[in-house]
């Protein structure tokens, strides 16, 4: 991993198109300006850790969801 | 061509029907290549299976989620489909991933980032939408159930 100091107003560039730029820095919160084309998405990293979460629990849970599904489509009947 | 599944034994599957997901999808990036069945007869399916066509043991139950929570609106920025090719509106299938827990009044989807899929380019991806009301994990157990009553009578 690549770490570099910056200071309030400095900016990293990523690739050719992405700007990151340190705003504002309040005691140990840092505000992060993000530039970048619209078709990359850019999401706080606890939401995608989350999702990425989810994501695996709804695999890990698919062989018993085949029989409780099965149960709760056939009780409509 | 073949495949081997856990949940479904062998299935012949349509190549032409293999829908791409070129970044696969969060925690499973190498995933590329998944199909969708349904193992229901209904005419309105309310649940399909997203199965990797390379990891018979990958596979994620999906909700037709406007069948069941019609005001469904996910806000997405249009850029972020490019990389489902060229579509029309109505060319788009939205649908959330279901997480099925052993009690199914337990039941969540996940509202916070719909898969979409442009059916005319058979790909796909999974979005992360910007409204602030939509959960990773909404309880979907009562919509579910209601829309088997309406749907019985």
């Amino acid at each position: 991993m690549l770490a570099l100091t910056r200071k309030k107003g400095d900016s990293i560039i990523i690739g050719d198109n992405i700007e990151l730029i340190v705003l504002d820095i309040q005691g140990d919160q840092v505000r992060i300006g993000i530039d970048a084309p619209r078709n990359i998405a850019v999401h706080r990293k606890e939401i995608y850790d989350q999702i990425q979460q989810e994501n695996k629990t709804a695999a890990i849970s698919s062989q018993s969801a085949v029989t409780i599904l099965e149960k709760l489509i056939k009780n409509k009947k | 061509m073949l495949i081997k599944t856990k949940n479904f034994g062998e299935r012949e599957i349509d190549e032409d029907k293999i829908i791409t997901f070129e970044d696969g999808i969060p925690g499973f990036y190498k995933n590329k290549r998944f199909i969708t069945f349904t193992e229901s007869e209904e005419e309105i399916c309310l649940i399909w299976w997203l199965q990797s066509v390379d990891d018979g043991d990958l596979a994620f139950p999906l909700l037709n989620t406007f069948a069941v929570i019609e005001n469904y609106n996910p806000e997405v920025d249009e850029s972020l489909l490019e990389k489902l090719g060229k579509f029309e509106p109505s060319d788009l299938i939205v649908c959330n991933i279901l997480v099925v827990p052993e009690d199914m009044m337990n039941m969540t989807t996940n509202l916070k980032a719909p898969i979409i899929i442009n059916s005319k380019t058979r790909k796909g991806m999974q979005i992360i939408v910007n409204n602030s009301e939509y959960e990773i994990r909404h309880n979907v157990y009562q919509e579910i159930k209601r829309y088997n009553e309406k749907a019985g009578e």
